[in-house]
């Protein structure tokens, strides 16, 4: 079976470099499956989980990404993410104290940070996806 | 004719600025290298995000909101210049030049007519400004330590410049910064930020908008370039922190070679001149105890 190259690159440095089987992306107007062979498409993110699986529809790796950009072409797919975090390594507490804590908050910046932070925690607690 | 104990205790003390300045050039050199990896780990994400934009530049219609950025207020009467320096010295030439070469920008603008203000970044270049043009700095930005904060030090001064941009407070904005050329030498450049400047990534757009012509947007070319553009701000500013803090520890590995060189040398030639004022000393003793035997 074919496989597509993804790279997960942040601004600090490369997250992830390797030929998978198959990738979601949770895109601005919903989620993108990407299958080696996928048209080209460029789409914007929303934040929420980018889930790489294997050839044979293993579960790879789940990030969370707070937001970026996809590049899609037949051979490739590239994201550019802002913050990258493996969902594993998140911490329900921590994030519910966040979450409480901008809610007291006004003001733009800290909607923002609130609605990521929320998607962190959907982020979490859902498995849909797990396995294709 | 300085006794010899003074030149034995200048002596000493040369030796132990010699230590410290290559202990100095030792860190440095450590520190070059990790500063290195990480303008080297962020150049893939700024690569493909020029990239995109190229290819979606030419998309860009309206001059309204976020598009400004790329397309200009239509002015170009009020300037922001953000002078990129080291926040500590002993690193050559490294701060000077870009006071420097920032003073000398912002006295041409002035001379065309433009009112210019400014933005330093880094303790050198705020204290330099602070003294020459205190009531045309607007914002400073100190202890950014790019290389352990990361991302965020760039999306502080990232925001404030787009918070100003966007309330019509100026028109163009240029960065002087140390480009990082190789670990001994750094070049120091002007780069336009707001309005965004394709002109020099135009080269390659002929050939990629032939093979980018055939994508699909999502949501749609708009929506993304109004997501990508400030993200472009903050990744540009990220970029040249990385690389002036790269270029800094570069100079300054540079500067205290010298100055350990310098030392060492400036020891060769006191011992010499110890030395010789011994012999001399012993001479005359000599003469003495000689010419005193003579006489009885």
């Amino acid at each position: 079976m074919a496989t597509i190259s993804f790279d997960l690159v942040s601004p600090e440095n490369l997250v992830f470099n390797d030929e998978v089987g198959t990738i979601i992306v949770p895109g601005k107007d919903g989620d993108l499956g990407i299958l080696p062979g996928h048209s080209k498409v460029m789409s914007s993110l929303r934040p929420g989980r980018v889930m790489v699986y294997s050839e044979d529809k293993n579960l790879i790796k789940s990030f969370f990404v707070s937001g970026g950009f996809a590049e899609i072409n037949p051979e490739k797919c590239i994201v550019l993410a802002e913050s990258v975090v493996e969902v594993n390594s998140l911490e329900k507490t921590s994030i519910e104290k966040e979450i409480q804590e901008l809610e007291n908050k006004e003001g733009k910046e800290s909607e923002e940070q609130l609605s990521v932070a929320k998607a962190k925690l959907e982020a979490i607690n859902v498995n849909y996806y797990d396995k294709i | 004719m300085p006794s010899l104990k003074d030149i034995k205790t200048q002596i000493n003390s040369v030796g132990s600025t010699k230590k410290i300045t290559s202990a100095m050039k030792m860190v440095a050199a450590s520190k070059l290298r990790r500063s290195q990896e990480k303008a080297e780990a962020a150049r893939p994400y700024s690569s493909r995000l020029e990239e995109m934009l190229s290819s979606l530049a030419s998309s860009a219609v309206s001059g309204e909101g976020i598009i400004k950025l790329l397309t200009g207020t239509g002015n170009d009467q009020n300037y922001v210049v953000v002078p990129v320096s080291a926040d500590r010295g002993l690193c050559g030439g490294f701060n000077s030049s870009i006071n420097r070469e920032t003073f000398k920008l912002v006295k041409s603008l002035e001379g065309n007519g433009k009112k210019v203000q400014l933005m330093p970044v880094g303790k050198k270049s705020r204290d330099f400004f602070n003294r020459v043009m205190k009531d045309q700095i607007i914002e400073s930005f100190v202890d950014l330590n790019v290389s352990s904060t990361g991302y965020e030090s760039a999306l502080n001064i990232s925001n404030k410049l787009q918070e100003l941009y966007f309330d019509g407070k100026f028109d163009k904005c240029i960065l002087v910064f140390n480009k990082f050329k190789s670990a001994i030498s750094q070049e120091v450049t002007q780069q336009q930020l707001i309005p965004l400047d394709v002109s020099n990534s135009e080269k390659e757009e002929g050939k990629e908008n032939s093979s980018n012509a055939i994508y699909d947007y999502e949501p749609d070319e708009e929506t993304i370039l109004k997501d990508l553009l400030p993200k472009n701000v903050s990744i540009q500013i990220f970029k040249v922190l990385l690389e002036s803090d790269a270029g800094e520890q570069g100079a300054r590995m540079a500067a205290m070679d010298n100055a350990t060189r310098n030392a060492g040398e400036m020891i060769d030639s006191l011992t010499l001149k110890y030395n010789r004022t011994r012999q001399a000393f012993i001479t005359k003793e000599l003469i003495e105890i000689i010419s005193g035997a003579e006489s009885i």
